[in-house]
Order: structure tokens, then sequence, then C-alpha cells
């Protein structure tokens, strides 16, 4: 009886002792919970609200580089969206909850160029972003958050795969001529919008070089030469002749031999024959009616990018040896 | 027996107090880590394409009717006490275009990479030759029956390994480093250069790039400089050909090829912000590139003319300057100028090379851009903007020398006057958008006749005098939460001119049309309907001399037309299963119009160029199965299906279509590219993310 009576005792003390325990220290949660950050330095003040709830969720920042909180440099939530003390205390007088000091999308009325100056702030120094300001996307009123989404472990513009999806947001024409049967391997993931452009930059054609020849050959260097027999559109700009983006003529071309090539050369000779694709076998060592089917004009001008036949004859010059 | 109770009620009583009290926090801070914590994935299936698919498998890897092994991952691990990340990426692991990715960084200051990646491409036709010593610097032509030769597959595949190094030295200085080696190997199409022969071009050849940037940066200023450095190396330097055709008495035939280059460059970028709204930069580099190898056909015997240099000595220069400005002089009105100047040199020595019949020279083009730009953007109320802006591009071109080198018309100065009006609307919740009209003036100067009586009547497309009015319009429209609309509107047309000395001929218009819309449309929660059409459309009419030279004429009306569009529904089925699919068509219309006059007659032995229409179609479905929380199986369906009737493969006796085949009774080649081509794939994955 006395141990029974002394359990009972016990077993009641300690549910009391284990009630009062579990209750105070449960407030005292609620508020640690409170004041916890969950990511960032700060975050309580903004997580106690948001989560991975929200339209826009906003813990998977924690995925990324802006969520490395060993990194002195890592940025805070007001870092980007400003102090935003109306938003997270609601004035008494107000109607609806005051929208953040900065919102990184178009319902939030801050004028894209703020939008961009946030991140700016860190990444400005950035050798591609320099001369952002001066950017055709800048001008266009492009924030950087119209292409990266920063609250998510996967930011679709930064993987070479599903990058081009994101261009073809607003380059419509773009994602058409991708799909062309003669293209660069932009649908495979091999070459990516950015390989070509930097869209933070204002080279010409937002190229990642300052021209589009010096763009092309991080690729195609065997195109530079110079050769002993330059032609000379090669050497001031591939687009005069080809289309990057995609073309249903072989080579990307923009214009087929020798429509193509009749709009510079024409004179009495070859070079002035209609187009027109063969009936029949026609002889190899002739040039009628080789113009067009095959490779075109460039079935005897083979070297079309430059020669370096030092060959005493006049055909070199023409590209064919 | 007290005392073995006591401290069991203590620490039961202590364990329900923690419980009651911690358990859920607990619990709250495991759900924040998986939220927080980098997502990695492994991935390995298989799949299976039902048949060839020469033209939609040129670059993925599996243009064969075959099974192929699926493997992906991406590791991504990150200490947090450190910040230290720890990646290892693959895709396409059981492919040709296998691709695989290692990095290692302390984030904020130290870090690296090393990437292999294959990037593969074959052509997307067989050819049938006699052609032997394909792959190789010596070749011979075969005659052969069309037919009758063995089949090749022509490719190149380019292996390129990247490596990539940061450093950051306190809190405003950082290195980056990134070299480059790819090596290209494989054959290409090719010709023999004397005649419409078959030949290959065998390519072995090494890429390198080497980049490294100091950048400084701070609250104010931002410096970044350094060096890139490229060259050029191939094992290929002229290929030797012979054979059994005769042409101008030769049988045999030197093919030059490109040859090693380099080029160095270094580069200074900077930007200063002496206000808040006012920011200034400047971009300085200096570039030289050469090529000073031997030119192999100096050692053939018999080939080049006594006194013809064996090297070229080729040198170009590029400088670049530039500087920029940004401000906001008053808070509505933002403020853009620009001024660049780059001087690209060719200084390689004039040398001659040819000495009989025309005398042909080393020729170097150098070109020398000053292009300044000003822009200005005005902020009304309510969201709308108006930008107006003007750049003017001034390019000097050096005059090639000694006089008639040069087989075209060209100009010492082409000038180019770009204007933009623009007027937009932004940050609304419904309706943004813009409309932009662009108007440029090419003019060129200082003209310059070629040795060439009759192409002296030409006005070659880059330099000709042109017009050009562009307008386009973006329209993004939510009218409901649920639905997205968005158009988009381009029309462009170029009109060109007589040319520089009244030259009548080439192209004289060119226009060009797009229109897009897009919408999306949200079921419900977890269902999206989105579907998109595009319609564009180009043209070019030119006016080329006829066959017969004096007043024949031909004029050509080259139109191309896209339609396309896409369609798309993804969705969730059931907590665990989620499925989807997209059915895409692009189809292309070129039409080739030609119009003889004056005499001019069609090529014998050919007929008119017949229009060519050449259709996509994608089907993709898929559906994925959460096994487990973290476990995933998906399936994927792809049908597709090309045709095209391109006729650049084939002649057109009257017997019917056959293909082209190279010469009338020697060489033989044929090229076969298949018409239609229709495959379906089906793959299994499965999928599991840690």
């Amino acid at each position: 009886m006395k141990k029974t009576g002394s359990a009972i005792l016990t077993l009641i003390t300690g549910l009391t002792f284990a009630l009062i325990l579990a209750t105070v220290p449960q407030e005292s949660a609620a508020a640690e919970k409170q004041r916890k950050d969950m990511v960032l330095k700060g975050d309580a003040n903004c997580t106690r609200c948001h989560d991975e709830s929200e339209e826009v969720p906003v813990l998977a920042i924690g995925k990324t580089k802006h969520g490395t909180v060993a990194d002195g440099r890592t940025p805070s939530c007001a870092s980007c969206h400003g102090e935003s003390d109306t938003h997270a205390n609601k004035p008494a007088d107000a109607k609806e909850r005051p929208k953040p000091t900065r919102v990184f999308n178009r319902k939030g009325n801050t004028p894209p160029e703020v939008q961009s100056q946030a991140c700016l702030t860190c990444h400005q120094g950035d050798p591609q972003r320099i001369h952002w300001k001066s950017s055709m996307h800048s001008s266009q009123d492009v924030a950087c958050t119209s292409c990266h989404k920063v609250h998510t472990g996967h930011d679709a513009v930064r993987d070479k795969v599903t990058q081009p999806q994101v261009c073809f947001t607003c380059h419509k024409d773009k994602r058409v001529q991708v799909n062309k049967p003669s293209r660069h391997p932009v649908l495979e993931g091999k070459v990516s919008c950015s390989d070509c452009h930097n869209t933070h930059g204002n080279n010409p054609k937002q190229m990642v070089k300052a021209s589009v020849v010096e763009t092309c050959y991080t690729c195609h260097l065997e195109k530079r030469g110079p050769f002993v027999h330059n032609h000379q559109p090669v050497t001031e700009d591939c687009g005069i002749c080809h289309n990057p983006h995609g073309s249903t003529i072989a080579n990307l071309l923009k214009s087929r031999p020798p429509f193509l090539c009749q709009d510079c050369h024409g004179t009495t000779g070859h070079r002035n024959q209609a187009a027109g694709v063969p009936t029949g076998r026609i002889s190899a060592t002739s040039s009628t009616g080789n113009n067009t089917a095959g490779r075109g004009c460039l079935n005897c001008h083979t070297n079309i990018h430059g020669s370096n036949s030092t060959q005493n004859s006049a055909t070199v010059g023409r590209f064919r040896r | 027996m007290i005392k073995s109770i006591a401290p069991s009620f203590r620490l039961t009583a202590l364990a329900a107090a923690l419980m009651l009290a911690f358990g859920p926090a607990c619990a709250d801070d495991a759900e924040v880590a998986a939220l927080t914590t980098p997502d990695s994935s492994v991935s390995v299936g298989i799949g299976n394409w039902s048949k060839d698919r020469p033209q939609q498998g040129v670059y993925d890897g599996m243009r064969d009717s075959d099974t192929y092994g699926l493997f992906d991952f991406d590791i991504r691990k990150r200490d947090n006490a450190t910040g230290t990340w720890l990646g290892l990426k693959a895709r396409n692991l059981g492919l040709d275009n296998r691709e695989i990715k290692g990095e290692w960084l302390r984030q904020g200051d130290i870090g690296g990479s090393i990437e292999y990646s294959r990037i593969v491409r074959d052509a997307p036709y067989t050819v049938n030759t006699g052609l032997q010593g394909i792959g190789t610097t010596t070749q011979t032509v075969g005659n052969v029956t069309p037919g009758a030769g063995r089949n090749v597959q022509l490719g190149t595949q380019r292996d390129r390994i990247t490596a990539t190094f940061v450093k950051h030295f306190g809190t405003n200085l950082k290195l980056n480093a990134s070299f480059r080696n790819e090596e290209k190997e494989g054959t290409r199409h090719y010709g023999r250069g004397g005649s419409a022969e078959f030949l290959v071009e065998p390519v072995d050849s090494t890429t390198r790039l080497l980049e490294t940037t100091l950048s400084y940066t701070s609250d104010k200023l931002q410096l970044s400089g350094g060096y890139f450095g490229s060259s050029y190396s191939t094992n290929v330097r002229l290929i030797t050909s012979a054979g059994t055709i005769a042409n101008g008495g030769s049988t045999t035939f030197f093919s030059s090829q490109p040859l090693d280059n380099m080029a160095h460059e270094l580069f200074l970028n900077g930007g200063y912000n002496f206000s808040a709204t006012t920011r200034g930069t400047f971009k300085l580099s200096y570039s030289v590139a050469t090529q000073n190898e031997r030119l192999p056909t100096a050692d053939v015997p018999g080939l080049p003319a006594a006194g013809a240099p064996a090297y070229l000595d080729g040198k170009l220069e590029t400088t670049l300057v530039e500087f920029g400005l940004t401000a906001k002089p008053l808070p509505k009105l933002s403020v853009l100028a620009n001024l660049r100047y780059r001087d690209f040199s060719d200084k390689t020595p004039v040398q001659q090379f040819v000495f009989g019949g025309t005398p042909m020279f080393y020729t170097p083009f150098s070109y020398r851009n000053t292009v300044g730009k000003l822009e200005g953007t005005y902020r009304l109320n309510g969201g709308y903007s108006v930008l107006g802006g003007i750049e003017y591009n001034a390019q000097d071109r050096t005059t090639p020398t000694p006089a008639g080198v040069i087989r075209v018309p060209f100009v010492r100065q082409l000038d180019n006057a770009s204007y933009r009006a623009q007027i937009r609307k932004s940050m609304s919740e419904t309706v943004n958008g813009t409309l932009a009209y662009v108007h440029e003036d090419r003019k060129g100067k200082g003209y310059f006749a070629s040795g060439e009586v009759e192409e002296n009547l030409i006005h070659p497309l880059h330099i000709a005098d042109r017009k050009r009015d562009k307008v386009r319009g973006m329209l993004d429209w939510l009218p409901t939460e649920k639905l997205n609309l968005q158009f988009a509107v381009e029309s462009s047309t170029d009109k060109y001119g007589n040319g520089p000395n009244g030259n009548p001929l080439g192209i004289q218009k060119g226009t060009g049309s797009l229109f897009s819309a897009d919408a999306s449309y949200q079921i419900r929660e977890d269902w999206q309907l989105r579907g998109w059409i595009s319609q564009d459309q180009s043209q070019a009419d030119e006016i080329t001399i006829g066959n017969g030279g004096g007043t024949q004429r031909k004029v050509n009306m080259l139109r191309e037309t896209g339609t396309s569009f896409g369609i798309g529904l993804n969705g969730k089925v059931s907590d665990k299963m989620k499925i989807g699919g997209d059915i895409e068509q692009f189809r292309n219309i070129n039409k080739y119009n030609q119009t003889l006059s004056g005499g001019a007659t069609q090529t014998a032995g050919t007929i008119t160029t017949p229009d060519i229409t050449s259709t996509l179609m994608k089907i993709k479905l898929f559906a994925t199965y959460a096994m487990r929380k973290n476990t995933e199986l998906r399936f994927d369906l792809v049908h597709e299906k090309w045709s095209t009737d391109d006729w650049t493969w084939n002649m057109f006796p009257t017997t019917g279509v056959t293909p082209w085949a190279y010469g009338s009774t020697t060489d033989g080649t044929t090229v076969i590219a298949s018409p239609k081509q229709e495959s379906t794939f089906v793959g299994v994955r499965l999928k599991y993310k840690f």
C-alpha cells in the first residue's frame, strides 16, 4: 500500500512537474521559434510568416550559394528586400499590409533598375557584369530576377539544359530556329545561349567577346587564319553568311548557294549561271550545273573560309585548293 | 526501492517534459534542414529508339536504332560549418555525348572545378563512295557506279576538358582562371577543289583557351583585368588526293588546310560609381594573333612559283577602347552614353604568292569602327516609359592593295545610323508590354571597283546601302489569376539602294515577320495547360546577272515561311503520380522563285529549283511515380516524325528523283539523305534523391 501510494504520489508529482516543465518551455520554444533564424542571419523576422507554403517558397535559398552562411558575404533577407519595417509590422492604420521595400517581381511596384541594383550591390564587380547598366537587357527594363530565380536550388537559367527555355520566354523566334535542321546542339544542352551571349554585358549583339568573329573563334578557331588567301566577309562577320540560331540550309547558311554567293559574285562564265538542280549526272570537270545541288558552289570552292595554298595558280585565290 | 524509483521517476518526468517541450521543434528542424540542404540525385535507366534517326540524332548520341543506358547524377554536398561545397555532376554517361564535372569550393575563399564533355556530330546522311584513304591526308578518288561504292558515315567529336580556379584575397580581390583543352577528331564532307569531286577532310586538331582575370571590387570602383590566350593546332596541314580524273592535266591535287595559329590578349575593364545614379565604365584591350607556320604547299616540288614565300608571317592586331556613362539627371530620366573604338588591323606583310596569269598577293582586310551611342528613358506615370536612342557606327575599311586583288566592289567607309523609339508599360499586375520602332540607314562611301567589269554591277549584300525599318511589339497579359497570355509581333523591311556607284544588281529588298502567341492556364492547383503558336516569314528579292552576261538578268524571290505550334499539359494524378506531355510541330516551306529575263537561260542539264517543305513533329509523354518520398520512377515516351523533300542531294531525271551523284562518268559518289524518318523512344529511369 505504501509502495502503491508512493508510486501514485510520485506519478502525480512527476506529471505535475512534467506538465509545468512542458508548459513553460513550450511557451519559451514558441518564443524561441519566433526568434530563431532558419537559414539566413536575421531571417526570423521574415520566416515567422514566410515558409515553404508561400506562393514563392523562400526556404530553398538555403540550398544555394546565397544560403551558405559560413561565407561572410552571404546576404540577409533585408540585404535584398530592404528592411521592410512596415511590411513586417503592419501599421495600425493600414488597410493592407504594405509590401516589402523591394519586391522582385512585377507586382511589387519596385522598378526593374532598383531590383537589379540590389543584386549589383554584390555582383557589380564580376567581370561579366561590370557593364550591366549599359546592356541591352538593362535598358529594356529586364531585371536580374526576370531570368534568375534566387529562392530555388535549381536556377533554370544557370543550367545549360534548361537555359534556352528561359531565353525563349522573350526571344520567340529563337525557339523555332533551334529546331531547324541545321543548328547548334542547343536542344541537347551542349551549347547554351550564354556560350555565345553575355546577357549582362554591352558588347555588340551581347556577344561574350568583343565581336561576332571573336566569339565564334572560341569554338571555331580554325577560321581565324589569317590565310594566304582571305575571303573578306570571313574576316569581318560570320553572320554575313551564317545564321547561328538555326537554318533550313546546311551549315547554318542564311541562304542557299548559288543565291547567297551571287549576292556578291557574278561575272562572265559559270558564276552567272542560274540555280538549278540536275536532271542527271554532270561532268565533274565542268562547273556547269554544279552550283546548286550537293554543296552548291562549295562543291568546288571548298576552302571558302580561306586558303593557305601557295600553288602558282589563280584557282587557289578562289578557295579551291 | 525508493532509491531505485527516484531516478527512474526523474528521468521519465524529464523525458516527458522534454518530449512535450522540444519534440515539435526537433521535427521542425529536420523539416527545415531538408528544405535548406542542397539536393542530390542519381538517375539510372534504359531507353530504346525504335528506328534510326539520322536527322534528329545528329548531336544527341542516339542516332541509331538501339538500346541506350541512361545514367545521370548530380551530387552536391555542403559543409555548413565551413561553407565548403563538393559537387559531382554527370549527364548522359551511357551515351556518346557524355559529360562529367567535379567541383570543390570553399565559398568566398578558394575553389576549382574540372569538367569533361564530349560533343558529337554525326552527319545526317550516308555517303556511298569509292574514295580511298578516308580519314587520312592521302586519298585516292575511285570511280564507282553510283550506289556501288561502300557506305561511309561522316562525323566529328569534340572531347573537351575545362578546368577553373577561383581565389579570393580578402574582400576586394578575386582571381579567376580557366583553361580549356579540346581535341577534335573525325571526318567532314569536303571537295577536291579542282572540280566537283568528293573528298573527305580529316579532322585532328587541338584548341586551347586560357583566361585569367584579377578583379578588384569596392563600393565605388570595380576593375577587372587579365589575359586571354587561344591557340589552334592541327595534324592535318595538307590533303593530297590522286585519281584518274584529269583536270588541267593534273591528277594530283593539294588541298591546303587551316594552320596553327594563336592569339594573346590583355584586357582591363572597369566601372566607377560617381554617385548612386551616375556610373562610368571603360574597356581596354589589345590582342595579337599570329599564324607563322611553314606553308605545306611550299614543299611540294613544282607547285609554288619560284620566289613564292614559304611563310605568311600573319599578324592581326586588335585594339579596343570604350567609355560609357549611365546617369539619372532627373528623377524620371535615365540616360546612357557610350563611345566605342575598335581597330582590327591586319599587319600581315603583303607578299606575292601567285605569279602566273593574274598575279595574286596577300590581301589584308582591316576595319576601324567608331561607335557612339546615346539613349534616354523617361518614366511616365502608370508604369509607362518612353525610350529614344541613336547609335552611329562609322567604319573605316582599309583599301586592299595592290589594286585589282579584289573581285567584288568595296567601300572605304561604311556608316550606319540607327534610331530607336519605344514605349513600354511595366510593373503592372495585368498588362505589360512594349512597342519599339527602329530605323537604320547604312551608307557606303569611297567606292572601290573590283577588277571584274560585270561584278562591278553588284552591290554586295553586306556593304550595300540599306534602309532598315523594324517594329517589335510584345504584350504580356494576365486577364485572370489563372490565365497568362503573351503575344509577340515583329516586322522588318530592308530596302537596298543601288550601291555607292549606282550598281543595280544584288539584293534589292528583304523582309521578315514574326507572330507568336503563348498561353498558359492553371486548370487546378496541380494541373497546367500551355500552348504556343508561331508564324515567321522571311523573303529576299535579288536581281543578278544572267548566264550570258550583258543585259541578261535573273530575278530571284526567295521565301521562307515557318509555322510552328506546341501544346502541353502536366499535372498530378495522385500524391504519388504525375503525368505530362507536349506535342510540337515545326514546318518550314522554302520557295526559290527564279525568273530569267533578257535572254538568260536555264543551265543545261538542270531544272528550276523546286520548293522545299520540311516538317518535324515531336510528341513527348512522361509519367513519374513516387515509390518512396525520395525515390521516383519515370517513364518517357517520345515519338518523332521528320519529313522533307529537300533536293540538296537529289537529281531529277524524268524517271524520278534519285540520289545526286558526283561526275558524269567518274567519281560516282552519291549521298543518301533519308527524306522521311520516324522513330519512337521508350525509356524508364529510377531516380533517387538524397
